[in-house]
């Protein structure tokens, strides 16, 4: 193997934070607080942390303001227990809604901008699935700094992890988990611009990489998340948790998949076909375009599915349209001037006067790395491993279950990054570990692999057939046929990944060696994803089995896959937590199995 | 209106390998809502997978992938090709990288660099004021954030840092001052002396020559001269209006 393939220095820190996005940073704010001076190194694929994902979530933070005299956390509590179709674990909600108004504070505290009432505190507004008294009418539980609530978040936690002297590793990425006698010793990370690898010894880790939405072609997601948190999971052993449960937003924008919100559907705007005729009365004769998010998005891709889609040339995606011009100047202007500029801006097109073309975009990953309430990581049999933590998207405790509901995502980050920092705090007397001695091995041969390789197979090709494979065969509908076919298409990219050969053979800065890197990650957490998807033989949530469109007892599981050679997917089970339940609090009646009916 | 157009764009390329300089010119066929990232990933896949360029979000919330189109510089993610085609009135562009921070790669800057200006300002509150209101929120009047809420909407893209007329040397740049500015105006910051010894110091606000190239390629359209110059009246007391 060339020189080039060594560690170029070794880092002893505290805490290896892997992700600086929300999750991570709030993770190392507290424990920066709690604990001043502790050495956190934190890794972030994108050039600087004020780049991640989180900082495009627009919507608002759900959380229950103890002064309102209406709303209560047992509402908020029951409202994700309903909308995560009785598979989020109960005791990790009661954790997140008891602490969210607290984190609410913390993070104002900090300097967020949060959008305010004539009287100086919090604007709250309502969003869709929060009701107040077990759903009999909307809540106004849902903070937000205008349309960029998650930039607010991303800003006070970078501000505060700079302020407490954490160590930021930018445009890097990590490449292999380093596990020692069953304990996490912490990371390989291959830093491009440098192109060097490090090696980290940590007392603890901690994964908060984000979702996985580029393994499906059209999807809300940054370019950076392709999985990578769950393949260096996956390689090492260790197990990720219900797959399956994906989120398709109904009305993303064509071609890039940007999110165009609800609000357009609320304001009165008409979905129609090829044939302009307005649909959704087919599906949902009431409530027509005010039906949930995951009826509208089956009914849309029903429609593209049935032929009667539009194709749009430019990106060669097919779409429905979102008809817009019926309605008053002032609802442009005022109610929803954000979206309209975003179709001027990315399909130049004035809704005032054209039809948008939307259709269902991926949106959010339910499942990953299976966790106890603490965050700890959980091997296959629920043993935890020592010194290893996951949080938010790139993680499953699991408070969304199999369909999130909105503003509780950018919740689950500020509060669980809370209480995994809080548990780490707990743990840094411990002796810094030692690490393997093969430390580095793993990526070596990765790494020299990929760019040893030769053949006429094109990378960005198989990058864009397996994604429109995903959204095609494991997107918005599933069946055992396209599902099955789905896991051998998958295979045979796998081997045409082989035969790419890289035009740039430096290790420095070389986006084609990344991009050949994720692919690996792209199409192990989509096969395992078929294979999640495939085994579970019921409709649930955001995984809509066409084949079997009842949700069925028999599953009330959490899916668990393991997968040490490609292909090769072995699965398990864990019960899901119902102890709201099983205590003897008040309403704890209605945690039990209830139908998601709105 | 045509179906696609026929681009060329020209781009700066350097190779950190070799130490190499070059300007290349790829020839393109491409939709005509079709993003100046999505050219790029074309070209990676048809013509030469070796141009390095970066992105993330892709749709003008994160502030990476900002380039100089035929000096002009913008969020590459935003930029249709014909949108651009009719604003610069040619299917020709050259392409080049930020010029705030030393090039890695391509149009690839090292944003650590660029950053240090931001992080130098502080970008949290330094000393937080006593909260009237303990345990609870600060209670700020909208009619008072209204005054500096726009300025909290700075993706740190560099955009206007890269036009702006000033020396990159000796300037901390309008995106790293607007920060500073917002906690100046922020009544939860107590720390307002340290903050302006380093807002009206040699490489402060008075390096700025008014040009206001910085509210003009503001992606975000915010009018960051006028924070500059509300900074260099002196009007950013934060108690002045926060009454409702």
């Amino acid at each position: 193997m060339p020189a080039k393939f060594k560690i170029s220095s070794t880092l002893n820190c505290d805490v290896l934070v892997i992700g600086a996005g929300g999750a991570g940073l709030r993770c190392a704010a507290e424990i920066l607080e709690r604990k001043p001076g502790t050495k956190i190194v934190a890794v972030t694929k994108v050039p600087h942390c004020q780049k991640s994902h989180t900082g495009t979530a627009q919507g608002g933070l759900a959380a229950v303001d103890p002064k309102d005299p209406v709303d209560k956390p047992i509402y908020h509590m029951f409202d994700t227990w309903k909308g995560s179709d009785c598979m989020a674990d109960q005791n990790v909600i009661k954790k997140i809604v008891d602490s969210a108004w607290e984190q609410i504070v913390w993070l104002e505290n900090k300097g967020m901008h949060f959008s305010r009432n004539q009287e100086g505190g919090l604007s709250k507004r309502t969003f869709g699935g929060h009701t107040v008294r077990f759903g009999e009418t909307s809540a106004y539980r849902a903070v937000f700094e205008a349309d960029r609530t998650g930039k607010g978040i991303m800003d006070s936690v970078w501000g505060e992890t700079l302020r407490g002297g954490a160590s930021f590793v930018n445009q890097s990425i990590a490449t292999e988990l380093l596990l020692k006698d069953g304990r996490c010793a912490g990371a390989v990370l291959f830093r491009e611009r440098q192109g060097e690898f490090v090696a980290v010894c940590a007392k603890a880790t901690v994964f908060a990489t984000g979702g996985d939405g580029q393994i499906f072609r059209v999807t809300t997601n940054c370019r950076q998340n392709t999985g990578d948190g769950l393949s260096i999971v996956l390689e090492a052993g260790l197990p990720v948790m219900d797959l399956e449960a994906v989120q398709f937003h109904p009305t993303g924008i064509v071609g890039p998949g940007i999110l165009a919100s609800e609000t357009l559907r609320s304001v009165g705007g008409i979905l129609r076909n090829r044939d302009f005729e307005p649909f959704m009365e087919k599906y949902a004769p009431k409530m027509k375009e005010l039906a949930p998010r995951d009826l509208v998005a089956r009914a849309i891709e029903t429609e593209i599915q049935e032929g009667r889609g539009i194709l749009n040339p430019d990106h060669n995606i097919e779409h429905v349209w979102i008809d817009l011009r019926h309605l008053s100047d002032y609802v442009h202007k005022v109610q929803i001037p954000e979206v309209t500029s975003f179709f001027k801006k990315f399909v130049n097109i004035d809704p005032k006067f054209e039809l948008c073309p939307v259709r269902p975009s991926n949106h959010y990953q339910m499942g990953g790395i299976p966790t106890t309430e603490f965050g700890e990581v959980q091997s296959a049999s629920g043993e935890i491993i020592r010194g290893l933590y996951a949080v938010a998207e790139c993680a499953a405790a699991s408070f969304h279950g199999f369909n999130r509901l909105g503003t509780n995502s950018i919740l689950e980050l500020i509060t669980m990054g809370r209480f995994v920092g809080q548990r780490i705090v707990e743990f840094l007397a411990d002796q810094l570990p030692e690490l393997p001695a093969d430390t580095g091995k793993k990526s070596f041969a990765l790494f020299s692999g990929y760019l040893d390789q030769t053949g006429k197979e094109n990378l960005e090709e198989i990058r864009e057939e397996s994604r429109a494979l995903m959204t095609e065969k494991v997107g918005v509908f599933r069946t055992e046929v396209g599902l099955t076919e789905a896991i051998e298409a998958l295979k045979a990219f796998k081997k045409r990944a082989a035969n790419t050969t890289l035009s740039c053979k430096s290790l420095k800065m070389n986006p084609e060696l990344i991009l050949r890197w994720e692919l690996d990650n792209l199409l192990s957490i989509s096969l395992v994803t078929a294979v999640c998807a495939l085994n579970r033989r019921e409709s649930r949530g955001g995984h809509a089995r066409k084949d079997f469109p009842e949700r069925r007892d028999d599953f009330n599981y959490h899916t668990l896959a393991t997968m040490i050679e490609f292909a090769e997917v072995d699965l398990g089970k864990r019960e899901v937590d119902m102890s709201i339940f099983e205590s003897n609090c008040e309403h704890c009646e209605r945690f039990g199995i209830i139908e998601r009916k709105y | 209106m045509p179906e696609t157009y026929k681009i060329v764009l020209k781009i700066r390329r350097y190779d950190p390998d070799n130490e190499r300089s070059w300007i290349q010119r790829y020839q393109l066929e491409a939709g005509r809502i079709l993003r100046f990232t999505d050219l790029f990933r074309k070209i990676n896949k048809e013509l030469d997978a070796t141009l390095a360029w970066n992105s993330s979000c892709e749709h003008g919330q994160c502030g990476t992938c900002s380039v100089k189109i035929n000096g002009k510089p913008m969020l590459a993610c935003e930029l249709l090709v014909e949108n651009a085609v009719a604003h610069f009135e040619t299917n020709e562009f050259l392409i080049e990288p930020l010029t705030i921070a030393p090039v890695v790669r391509d149009l690839i800057v090292d944003f650590d660099k660029a950053y240090e200006r931001v992080h130098k300002i502080k970008p949290y509150i330094i000393e937080p004021v006593e909260n009237p209101n303990a345990g609870n929120e600060y209670k700020i009047s909208p009619r008072h954030l209204e005054r500096y809420v726009d300025a909290t909407r700075c993706i740190n893209c560099f955009c206007c840092a890269t036009a702006c007329i000033s020396s990159h040397h000796n300037f901390l740049g309008p995106n790293a001052i607007m920060a500073s500015i917002v906690r100046l105006m922020d009544l939860r910051e107590q720390a307002k002396s340290e903050r302006k010894r380093l807002l009206y110091s040699e490489e402060g606000v008075y390096r700025c020559h008014t040009s206001k190239a910085c509210s003009f390629v503001c992606p975000k359209e915010i009018d960051v001269a006028h924070f500059i110059a509300l900074a260099k009246s002196g009007e950013l007391d934060p108690r002045l209006d926060n009454e409702n």
